[in-house]
């Protein structure tokens, strides 16, 4: 009998399994596969749709939409996770910097500005409101950041930038030159020395550098600070098209915790089905390399992701479904209003908003808007209520929802009056 | 206004229009070719890709077959490196009506379409996703065409022979005087200048717009549109053409070409060729015809969707558009209105495009007096027989990066043969489209040629863009050198702006054919290109990205699509 399972490993499973770890419930994490941290930027968005502070937009929505998951769990609680969020991640030594109180604005590889509340040290330099010359640097060999675009995109903007392309010193072996190779790479001492050098030859008078986010996957910070001693000019890190490095820095990050606090991971099995008894999930069924398996568990917690993490799938026919434990899914529209015609809309497509309707404790809603389940938590992308993305919340209501959402299951069972 | 003169302009550089011009060209006859968007910007760019055998028109349209069959031969000689030989299958279904497969085979053999019955369980050996309950098979010499790279060897072809190409020119006016026309006047979309054209003829080859450019002569010319939608899946679920063994209906025949096969027709009449629009039904109906040949398709993937639109040249009212004859109409208006200087070609199939052309030309090369016989038979096109030798620098519209392939790939550019070249480079690494195998070479190549446009102008040269990730790791790599591109060649003061027009417009290109098809894995993958473009790319935020669907070619004259 396990405790606590938690389903899937995106950044709100992997919070919730934190939190029910750090518990002492031992949880097993089932996911199909990694999350969108391997591919997202790395940063912590909570809010992005307007010029509003995080914080006044949280308590906003908090009395104007009562069903989004922000205001489903309040904004202290969101101020909670986000507490913890940082201790973790300081104390791994790959600290995120930034809060509630504004946005930072990154440039982008497209050198679009991009308002993020939490980052990775390593692009803090970033912040395009600090001021300060840029100059955007990269490799041919590298096709998934461009630093003439980006760099004539931020000028268009007011940003002084200049974009450079650096020479990749000799090595051996190598052909395809994706995030996950240079960032290697950059974990060798020599191979930096001479980039530090070219990037001090490159700097003129930019007092900071920004490189695409490969630099190093064990030890980021100490990369950057051998690149500003190197080139005379602080040095940050902006997102390249996916693999992420700054995100599969994170999951290592939140894995070690986890298994440090007695969690573990199994990554490649999905989840296909649940069994109960009355409002108590019992049993959940999974499937790796086809074989079944069935977990007897005391706590749930879906975190599946919605469309993009593979929990919410749709068909031809225009049925939108749950796929680990087939709760009825909240979808406002029909199949024909799916789509705006335009593909940049600002509304977004409705058809991201569907997903699994909470109540105050994430618990997964029926039709007759009671829970389905008294012992099943719900977090992340797979909540009903909001299209996260056109709100640049994504990753905010992933680590708010899921550490919520292991706290509240957590605490389930010790509650006597709420246990059936 | 700049003033060109030529003696023969043919409008529209679609499948006709490119035969039309190699033809004279060949002949010696000085010519000249305008479009209003890139090559294959209309039907060409949109249809099957089936290079018939004729048997789909044996029992309903004998003359049609005869056609195709006569013309599937010479093209197979002509062009080698644009077809490929699938081969084709008719078979009965369950569905189907039984006695329909022993006409079949006797109007096979009295049109001279080549076919040859197969024992049932040799069909499912060939290909094993097959109905196994189909009753008989028929063999048949169906192909697979490449109509991109088809139209640009003929225009290719012509230029080698003097002829010009001027694409993004639309033609607004006929210049007529008394009872002749005498020239045309086009608008040039990308300067806006106006050009006229002088010439002592004009070939109509604008397909379904032909009412449009007769009208502007002042005569009446009744083309019914039939629109016709298509849904390509996400890998070869076929490696044979299949047909239903029946008379030719909606969603009855799947085309594997390139990557992809595709499922299709309907047909729908449409009052404007440039407004229309796909429909759920339509998918649905299509999806739920492919049961019948590849039970278990509606769970495979779709990749998009996309309709073309047929000219049908009405004589009198005909009610019902699939009873309209396929074969094509010349028709010589000199004889037929009284007005000298053009003819119209239109109606016909891609298949026929050559012989379409043949007719026209002899009709006008005879009214110019020039007696050199049409050669277009027997001359096979040579782009791709001549490797080393470059093409004139920037003569042609993606010609370098076509020739290339065109030379690499002979006799058809399937994926595998990229993906020896590429292996053979060893360049992995300079992939800018992983799904299509396009090379950063190739890109490039492709964006130094004269008159591309936009991104999607390149996908029609490259392919970019049109695998499964339908654009979510290449629209971004594209545009980006695209912009390096240029500012090495004007720089810098163009600025991104450019750059960035050129994403948002192919994103939205992209979307409009998703759209129809979107559910189960790839409405996730369209969700992963979102992510990436709005979160991690935050391409919304970008100065210039106004999400206008029109904005590179903005000209009202080429949306060709509505929605
Ligand atoms: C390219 C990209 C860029 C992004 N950029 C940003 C950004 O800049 N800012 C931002 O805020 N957000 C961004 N995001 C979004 C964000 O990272 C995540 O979508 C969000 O954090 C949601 O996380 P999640 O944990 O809810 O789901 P996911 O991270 O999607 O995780 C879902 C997990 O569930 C598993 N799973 C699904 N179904 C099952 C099943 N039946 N059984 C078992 N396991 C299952 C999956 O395998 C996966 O492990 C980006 C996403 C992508 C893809
Ligand atoms: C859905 C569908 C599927 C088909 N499948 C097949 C098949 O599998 N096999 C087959 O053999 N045939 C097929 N066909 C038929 C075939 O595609 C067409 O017959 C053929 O492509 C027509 O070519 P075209 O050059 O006559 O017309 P188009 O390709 O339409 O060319 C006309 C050109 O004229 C241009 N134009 C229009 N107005 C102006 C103007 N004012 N100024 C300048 N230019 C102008 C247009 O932009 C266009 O590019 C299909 C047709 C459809 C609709």
């Amino acid at each position: 009998m396990h405790e606590a399972i938690v389903i899937g490993a995106g950044l709100s499973g992997l919070m919730g399994a934190l939190a029910l770890a750090e518990a002492g419930l031992r949880p097993l994490v089932l996911a199909k596969g990694h999350g969108a941290t391997h591919w997202a930027s790395g940063t912590i968005d909570l809010w992005g749709k307007d010029e509003r502070s995080p914080r006044d937009a949280l308590r906003s929505i908090v009395t104007a939409r009562p069903e989004h998951p922000y205001a489903l769990i309040g904004v202290d609680a969101v101020a909670d996770a986000l507490a913890r969020f940082r201790a973790v991640t300081e104390a791994a030594r790959y600290p995120y910097v930034g809060g509630m109180d504004h946005s930072v604005l990154l440039p982008t590889a497209a050198g679009a500005l991009r308002p993020v509340a939490l980052l990775p040290i390593t692009m803090a330099a970033g912040d395009v409101r600090a001021g300060g010359e840029m100059v955007i640097a990269g490799f041919h060999e590298l096709r998934d950041f461009y630093p003439p675009l980006a760099a004539a995109n931020l000028a268009a903007q007011g940003i002084a930038a200049r974009g450079v392309y650096l020479q990749l010193p000799p090595v051996p072996r190598v052909r395809d030159f994706g995030p996950r190779t240079l960032a290697q790479l950059f974990d060798d001492p020599a191979f930096r020395k001479q980039i530090g050098r070219q990037l001090r030859q490159q700097r003129g008078s930019a007092t900071r550098i920004g490189l695409p986010a490969v630099l190093g996957v064990r030890d980021p910070l100490g990369v950057v600070a051998d690149l500003q001693l190197l080139s005379g000019a602080q040095v940050f890190e902006i997102p390249t098209l996916p693999p992420s490095v700054p995100g599969i820095r994170l999951f290592n990050v939140l894995r070690a915790a986890i298994e440090r606090s007695g969690g573990r991971l199994q990554i490649g099995s999905e989840v296909i089905r649940a069994e109960g008894v009355g409002h108590i999930l019992t049993t959940l069924c999974s499937e790796a390399a086809a074989r079944e398996q069935q977990h007897r568990v005391r706590r749930v917690l879906l975190a599946t992701g919605g469309i993009a993490g593979g929990g919410i799938r749709t068909n031809d026919a225009g049925l939108v479904r749950e796929t680990a434990l087939d709760l009825p899914v909240r979808m406002d529209v029909n199949h024909a209003g799916w789509f705006a015609p335009r593909f940049l809309d600002p509304g977004g497509h409705a058809i991201y908003a569907a997903g699994v309707a909470a109540d105050d404790r994430l618990r997964p809603l029926g039709v007759d808007g009671w829970p389905v389940y008294e012992n099943v938590a719900v977090a992340g992308a797979t909540l009903a209520g909001a299209d996260t993305l056109r709100e640049r919340s994504r990753t905010g209501v992933a680590i708010a929802t899921g550490w919520a959402a292991g706290r509240m299951l957590a605490a389930y069972g010790c509650d006597a009056t709420r246990s059936y | 206004m700049r003033t060109l003169t030529t003696d023969v302009l043919v409008i529209g550089g679609g499948a006709t229009g490119a035969g039309v011009l190699r033809d004279l060209a060949l002949r010696g006859i000085r010519c000249a070719l305008v479009e209003k968007g890139d090559l294959t910007h209309g039907t060409t760019g949109r249809y099957h890709g089936l290079l018939h055998s004729g048997g789909r028109y044996v029992v309903k349209d004998p003359q049609s077959a005869e056609e195709c069959a006569r013309e599937n031969e010479i093209l197979r000689r002509i062009m080698p490196h644009c077809i490929e030989d699938t081969g084709g299958l008719f078979v009965v279904t369950p569905a189907d009506d039984e006695s329909y497969a022993d006409r079949f085979v006797a109007a096979c053999r009295r049109t001279g379409v080549w076919v040859e019955e197969i024992a049932v369980s040799a069909a499912l050996r060939r290909e094993p996703l097959l109905n196994p309950r189909i009753s008989r098979a028929f063999a048949v010499r169906d192909g697979a065409a490449d109509s991109f790279l088809a139209t640009h060897a003929n225009t290719d072809d012509a230029r080698r022979y003097g002829a010009q190409v001027l694409t993004y020119h639309v033609v607004n006016g006929l210049e007529r005087v008394g009872d002749r026309i005498i020239g045309a006047v086009c608008e040039d979309l990308r300067s806006g200048e106006m050009v006229r054209i002088h010439c002592a003829a004009i070939i109509n080859a604008t397909g379904a717009w032909a009412g449009k450019i007769a009208a502007l002569a002042g005569l009446q010319v009744s083309v019914v549109a039939g629109k016709g939608t298509m849904v390509a899946m996400n890998h070869r679920i076929v490696n044979t053409v299949i047909n239903r063994c029946k008379m030719p209906d909606d969603g009855d025949i799947i085309v594997p070409i390139h990557t992809v096969a595709v499922l299709g027709t309907t047909d729908i009449y449409v009052p404007d060729p440039d407004v229309y629009s796909i429909t759920p039904e339509e998918i649905r109906l299509i999806l739920d015809e492919g049961e019948h040949l590849i039970p278990g398709v509606r769970r495979m993937r779709a990749l998009r969707a996309w309709a073309g639109v047929r000219p049908l040249y009405r004589e009198e009212d005909a009610t019902h558009d699939r009873d309209i004859p396929r074969t094509y109409r010349l028709l010589d208006h000199e004889v037929r209105d009284g007005v000298a200087g053009m003819v119209s070609i239109v109606g016909g199939k891609w298949t026929t495009y050559r012989l379409m052309a043949e007719e026209t030309v002899d009709v006008v090369a005879h009214r110019l007096g020039v007696t050199t016989p049409c050669r277009t038979a027997e001359l096979r096109i040579e782009a791709s027989a001549q490797p080393a030798a470059p093409l004139r620098p920037a003569i042609s519209h993606g010609s370098a990066a076509r020739a290339r392939f065109a030379i690499l790939a002979s006799p058809f550019y399937m994926l595998g043969h990229r993906l020896a070249e590429v292996e053979a480079d060893d360049s992995y690494g300079d992939l800018v489209c992983e799904c299509e195998l396009v090379t950063r070479e190739q890109l490039e190549a492709a964006i130094e040629s004269e008159g591309t446009a936009n991104l999607d102008d390149l996908r029609r040269d490259t392919r970019l863009g049109m695998g499964p990730c339908q654009g979510g790791f290449c629209t971004y790599r594209a545009a980006a050198i695209w912009h390096e591109r240029r500012s090495a060649r004007y720089g810098q003061a163009a600025g991104a702006a450019p750059a960035t027009r050129l994403l948002t417009h192919f994103l939205q290109e992209r979307w409009k054919g998703l759209t129809p098809t979107l559910w189960g894995d790839q409405l996730r993958q369209a969700r992963l290109d979102e992510l990436i473009y709005l979160e991690t790319l935050a391409v919304d935020r970008l100065p210039e990205a106004i999400p206008d669907e029109t904005i590179v070619t903005g000209h009202a004259a080429i949306a060709t699509e509505a929605g």
